[in-house]
Formats: C-alpha cells, sequence, structure tokens
C-alpha cells in the first residue's frame, strides 16, 4: 500500500493543469446550462484542442488515436476536466466508454468509420439507455428492433437523454428478444440520429436546458451493420463497458473544489469563523476526501487491470454523501444569496439532486453492496 | 498509489496476527478487564517481536506502524499502542516501558490507563511536553467502557521543540482513527455475520432491505475511514489529512454503535456476547481530542485558516 503518485502521472497534472489553466481561461462552466448551445458549442471547440495535443483519447490503443496511457493518467485527466466543470461537455462519455466498447467489441468497419471522429473530437453520442418504463429496472426496458432482410427496425421511446439534442449518434439498447428474455433478450444499436423517424423532444428539467430529452422511435430503419456484437448479447457489453463508469466522472473532484470557493465566499462574507460554519465545512470536506480514496482504490483496480470489483458501488455512493453534503452547506451557510440564479450555492445544489439518480440509483449501489460485498442474502 | 499490501506489509501482519492470537483477544480482554489491568505481557511481546520499533524501519515505516496499531485494537490488545508505536517515534523518543499516556493541555478528564502511566505527553499550544508521572498520586475511576481511566498527576515535565504539539496531535489523531478502524471492522463484521444467519418472520433478518441499505451505508463509511487512515499514515500524518481521518472515523463510529447495537438487538447487550468488547472501547475514543466536532473544527482549520 502507498498514496503517493508516481513521478509519470504527477508531471503528467501538472502539464495538464498549466495547460487548462491557460486554454480555458476564465471559463466557467454554466451549470444551468448543461445541454445548452453555449456550453455545447464551446465543448465542441475545446475538445479539438484537446485531441491536437493527444489528450482526447490518450487512454486508447495507438491504432485507433489513442496514446496508449495508463488508467491513473487517464483517471487525472478526468478529475482535472471534472474540477473545472467538464468542458468536454459529452465528449467524456465518447472516449471513457462509448470509444472502448467500439474496440472491444466492434467490427472493422464499425471501428473505421466510428472511431476517427471521436478521437478527433468531431462527434458527440449520447446513451439511450432509461425508458419511462424502465430506469433504475433497466433490464424492463421494450424498445424493440426487429431484424428485415438486411436491416433492423426500430420502434419506442427513450427518455432522460442527456445532450440528445446535440448529439449525431445515440448508444441505443433495444429489445430483439422477448420481454420474458429479460436480459437476455437485449442489443446494442449504434444509431445515427439523423436517420427519417427519430424525433427528439426537450423535457424541462430543473438542471439544466437540455439536460432531459426524449427520444421517439417510429419505423427507424437501420442496416444490421448498426446492431454492436451479437444480438441479444448486448446486456453483456453494457455491463462491462460501464464497470468503470460508476466513478468514471469524479464528481467529489468538482464538489470539493466549489467547497473551496464556498469557503473563500463564507469568510469574505465575515461567516467562515462560526463554528457551526466551521464544522460543517469540515464535514462536507471529509466526505469528498472519502469519496476520492474509495475512487482512488477502484482505479488501483483498473490500473492492474483486475476484473471489476464491486467496491466502485461504494466509491459510487461515497460520491453521492459528498456531492450532497456540499450542495447542502451550500444553502446552509449562503442563505438566500444561494437562491439567486447561477449563484455558487445553487448550482451545486440543483446538481446535488440528480447525484444518485443518474448513472444507476444510490439505492441500487446499496443493494448491490448488501450482496456482493456483504454477502447478505436475497429477499 | 497502491491498494494492495506489499508483501513487507503482509508479512508483518501476518506475524503480529500469530502474536495477538497468542496474546490478545476476546478472552485475555474479558480476563484483564477483571483487574482493569495494563497487559505488560503484551506489550514486551511486542518490543521483542520488533513491533515498537516499526516507525523507523525502512520496510515498515509510519505506515506499517499505523497497520499494527489498527490490528492491535481490533484484537483488543490492552496496550497504549498509539503512543507507543506512533506518537513517541514522531517525536523523536522511545517508546518507554510501560503505559504512556495523551493529552491536551488543560484537559483534566480521566484517561485511559491513567492509574498506572509513568509518562506522559501533553501537547501544548506550541510545544509539546512531557510529564513524568507518579502512579500513587492517580485517581483511578470506575468505567465499563472498556479501558482503566484515571486522573493523573505529574511529578516533573520538560518541554520539547518548537512545532512538536502539532505533530503530536496529528499522529495522535491517525493512531486513535487507526484503532477505531480495527474495532468498527470487527463491530460491523459480527453484526454482518448475525444478520445472515438470523432468522425472523421465517426469513434471514438480513434480507430485509431496510436493514441491507443500513449496513451497506456504514461499509461505506468504514472503508472510507479506513484508506483515508492508511494515507494519512503514508503521507505522514498532514495536518489536514490526520484531521479529515479522525473527522470520519469518528463519524463512522457514532453511526455504527447505533447500528450495530440495534441490528444485534438484546443479545448485543449482554456481556456474554462479544459486540461491546468493540463498541464500549469505541466510545473512549470518541472522547479524546474534543471528538468529531473538534476534529472537523480542525479540518476547516488545516485547510482554509478558517479563524485566521
Amino acid at each position: 500500500m502507498e498514496s503517493s503518485w508516481e513521478p509519470a502521472d504527477a508531471a503528467f497534472r501538472e502539464e495538464l493543469s498549466a495547460y487548462l489553466d491557460e486554454e480555458l481561461g476564465g471559463w466557467e462552466r454554466s451549470e444551468t446550462g448543461l445541454g445548452s448551445a453555449v456550453y455545447t458549442d464551446f465543448s465542441r471547440r475545446f475538445v479539438r484542442r484537446l485531441a491536437d495535443r493527444g489528450w482526447l483519447t490518450p487512454h486508447w490503443p495507438e491504432e485507433y488515436g489513442g496514446g496508449g496511457q495508463g488508467a491513473w493518467q487517464h483517471f487525472v485527466l478526468g478529475e482535472e476536466m471534472w474540477k473545472r466543470g467538464e468542458p468536454r461537455g459529452p465528449q467524456y462519455m465518447n472516449v471513457n466508454w462509448v470509444g472502448p466498447a467500439l474496440i472491444k467489441y466492434g467490427t472493422q468497419e464499425q471501428k473505421r468509420t466510428l472511431l476517427p471522429p471521436i478521437a478527433r473530437g468531431e462527434v458527440f453520442w449520447c446513451q439511450g439507455f432509461s425508458e419511462p418504463e424502465a430506469g433504475t429496472d433497466l433490464a424492463a426496458l421494450r424498445t424493440r428492433a426487429v431484424r428485415d432482410g438486411d436491416d433492423y427496425i426500430l420502434n419506442g421511446q427513450k427518455i432522460w437523454t442527456s445532450y440528445a439534442n446535440a448529439a449525431d449518434h445515440c448508444f441505443l439498447l433495444a429489445r430483439t428478444g422477448t420481454l420474458a428474455d429479460g436480459r437476455d433478450g437485449i442489443s446494442v444499436f449504434l444509431l445515427p440520429l439523423r436517420t427519417p423517424g427519430v424525433e427528439v423532444r426537450r423535457i424541462e428539467g430543473l438542471v439544466g436546458e437540455h439536460s432531459f430529452n426524449e427520444l421517439f422511435l417510429t419505423d427507424v430503419r437501420v442496416p444490421a451493420g448498426c446492431l454492436l456484437g451479437e444480438e441479444n448479447k448486448g446486456w453483456r457489453i453494457v455491463r462491462r463497458t460501464l464497470a468503470y463508469e460508476r466513478v468514471g466522472a469524479p464528481r467529489y473532484a468538482r464538489a470539493a473544489l466549489v467547497l473551496d470557493r464556498l469557503a473563500e465566499w463564507s469568510r469574505a462574507h465575515g461567516r467562515l469563523r462560526d463554528t457551526g460554519v466551521q464544522e460543517q465545512f469540515g464535514h462536507a470536506r471529509t466526505l469528498c476526501e472519502a469519496a476520492r480514496v474509495l475512487v482512488y482504490r477502484v482505479i488501483d483496480e483498473r490500473a492492474k487491470e483486475r476484473e471489476p470489483s464491486a467496491y466502485a458501488y461504494q466509491a459510487r455512493a461515497a460520491m453521492v454523501q459528498a456531492e450532497r453534503a456540499v450542495g447542502d452547506l451550500a444553502l446552509d451557510v449562503m442563505g438566500s444569496e444561494a437562491l439567486v440564479e447561477g449563484a455558487l450555492g445553487d448550482a451545486q445544489f440543483r446538481n446535488s439532486l440528480g447525484a444518485g439518480i443518474a448513472a444507476g440509483s444510490y439505492e441500487v449501489q446499496l443493494n448491490l453492496i448488501s450482496r456482493l460485498i456483504l454477502n447478505l442474502p436475497k429477499e | 498509489m497502491d491498494f494492495e499490501p506489499s508483501p513487507t506489509q503482509r508479512a508483518l501482519l501476518d506475524a503480529l496476527g500469530v502474536l495477538l492470537s497468542r496474546r490478545a483477544g476476546t478472552g485475555r480482554s474479558r480476563e484483564l478487564a477483571q483487574r482493569a489491568a495494563y497487559d505488560h505481557e503484551l506489550e514486551d511481546a511486542l518490543r521483542e517481536g520488533g513491533f515498537l520499533d516499526l516507525y523507523a524501519t525502512e520496510e515498515a515505516g509510519p505506515l506499517g506502524a499505523t497497520l499494527a496499531v489498527e490490528r492491535t485494537a481490533a484484537e483488543l490488545g490492552a496496550v497504549t499502542a498509539v503512543p507507543h508505536l506512533l506518537v513517541s517515534p514522531a517525536l523523536g523518543l522511545g517508546p518507554g516501558e510501560g503505559p504512556t499516556v495523551l493529552a491536551v493541555a488543560g484537559d483534566t478528564g480521566p484517561v485511559r490507563y491513567g492509574g498506572t502511566a509513568t509518562r506522559m505527553l501533553v501537547a501544548g499550544a506550541d510545544r509539546c511536553e512531557v510529564a513524568r508521572l507518579d502512579p500513587t498520586r492517580a485517581q483511578p475511576e470506575p468505567t465499563v467502557y472498556g479501558y482503566p481511566l484515571a486522573r493523573v498527576a505529574a511529578a516533573d515535565r520538560h518541554e520539547l521543540g518548537p512545532g512538536t504539539a502539532a505533530t503530536m496531535l496529528a499522529w495522535w489523531r491517525v493512531g486513535l482513527s487507526a484503532e477505531a478502524v480495527g474495532m468498527m471492522r470487527r463491530a460491523l463484521d459480527t453484526t454482518v455475520e448475525h444478520a445472515r444467519t438470523r432468522r425472523v418472520f421465517g426469513r434471514a433478518l438480513g434480507s430485509l432491505q431496510a436493514l441491507q441499505h443500513r449496513l451497506a451505508e456504514l461499509s461505506v463509511r468504514v472503508e472510507g475511514a479506513r484508506w483515508l487512515v492508511y494515507e494519512a499514515a503514508h503521507l505522514g500524518a498532514p495536518p489536514e489529512a490526520a484531521a479529515v481521518a479522525a473527522a470520519h472515523t469518528t463519524a463512522a463510529l457514532h453511526r455504527l454503535t447505533r447500528e450495530t447495537h440495534q441490528l444485534k438487538g438484546a443479545v448485543g447487550l449482554t456481556v456474554e456476547d462479544d459486540l461491546h468488547l468493540w463498541t464500549l472501547r469505541l466510545q473512549t475514543l470518541r472522547a479524546e481530542l474534543g471528538g468529531l466536532r473538534a476534529h472537523r473544527r480542525a479540518v476547516s482549520e488545516s485547510r482554509w485558516a478558517a479563524t485566521a
């Protein structure tokens, strides 16, 4: 056991930080503008510059436009990006798991056509998983894909699809088997969103302009080449490629940065000398740090190329606790100043409302910890 | 970064495990508790095994010493492991013979093993003092919280160099957190085992989701505390990391005490059951250094200079 950084990883962080500080300057992600045109346009320009430096897909194998870097450097990249409000926008999904899924399961043709645009930062992908009747219980999804000659015809509805308004492709789950097949009847489709029959509608949300969308699929005809991997084997693909995604977005890093800013604000407003306030700050900082070490433990497994373990669920639960604590502190300490749209407290609080929902609910993490780590019996 | 024990760390813990299985554990702890005694034999065995010198060795270092403190507490060793293995060597002092107690200047409350201790380390505003204690003047206090308690009287004292109080406080925080983590892991394990096997309403207690979620949250807290402690130890107890480890550990301790006793039911309140051997001792740790609120303020102070 040891907790120091390898010199190469520390040097990479330093170089990256210096670059980001200069490149991003005073850029502030408008947290209420997740998915908004301003944010998305910024991300498009930014990721191309990142790609030019080799820092968009540094962890991919070199043959697919990557830099062949290790798990820790990939993670350092994610941490520094999240701290700064994730200027890559939806691209973090592409580079973290959509690309790696294509690399692992894609045909030569799929890799040849789909990977280079991701590596160059030219495309956005969105994730078509949840449906009105299948969210936390994802395996209940009903969107149908029926084989018709050399094509598939898709019908159904997806929901909560962040960035669908701006994306070029959707990593879509659809049912090729029957409902009774459950997880064994699901396939992955790589759907170009400009295909006729695809309609995106925005859902007004509390977090961002376009953070929620609905995706309607009406007789959408796609060539069989859009199927990723084998028919009915989609669940395994998703499970495997998303194994690390529970900790793929190091949200505690953002929460910790916001907490530092809240401390500055509190000092400037004479509130930091209050011992009760100090205790609440200490509490929130502690939860951010606990999330960080638990995430690091998962990255250590990944760096050693171990099979993903259940520790990721503990790490994600800890991240939820950290984000909530900082969101609560923001409102408690800033008072009505926190209610002003776009204020530090407003942004953190609204983001924290979704912390335990996106990417697998908090309660599902607790179920998995009970079963896989504590070995408690199923009901 | 490496989250797996090295071969050296593994060997160290194996050797310590063998020693503790012979000389500590629940049976030995119960026997010593009858006499409110300090375990001089265990201390001697640790000294002979080289465990009191781990801090300064190249192979084990402060993290190895911290792991040994955790394990010794988990096995209910009745010795003052934190001052012997961590605080004294961090201050450049030898471990001494018999119990050493830790205190903050101005706090007159009773301390663990104060009745037989001959040495006390006291954290002042800037410097740490080493005091010789006179056991004949100590005032024992009755207690059920696992460690014999007494108010102490210093015979004479001398000051260490500038800044030593901060070093002492940081390693005390890391050390008491390591002890708490060791005990919490045992208390959680025994409670989870109970939840797996105990049947209620025709099903396993631990199959109830309302209880599963509480145990899962506990495991998140205890594991977070554990890795924060290891990190703080490995980095040499920087003030912020030490305070973070102590704050998270102490918060986990509060929750763990309530949840484990609630889940174990009336059985957990009997002397025959082992749970209290860990949970009562944990309350003694909870009371040190001003407790949770003080640890949290220390986090704010070290991170943001909050009182400046």
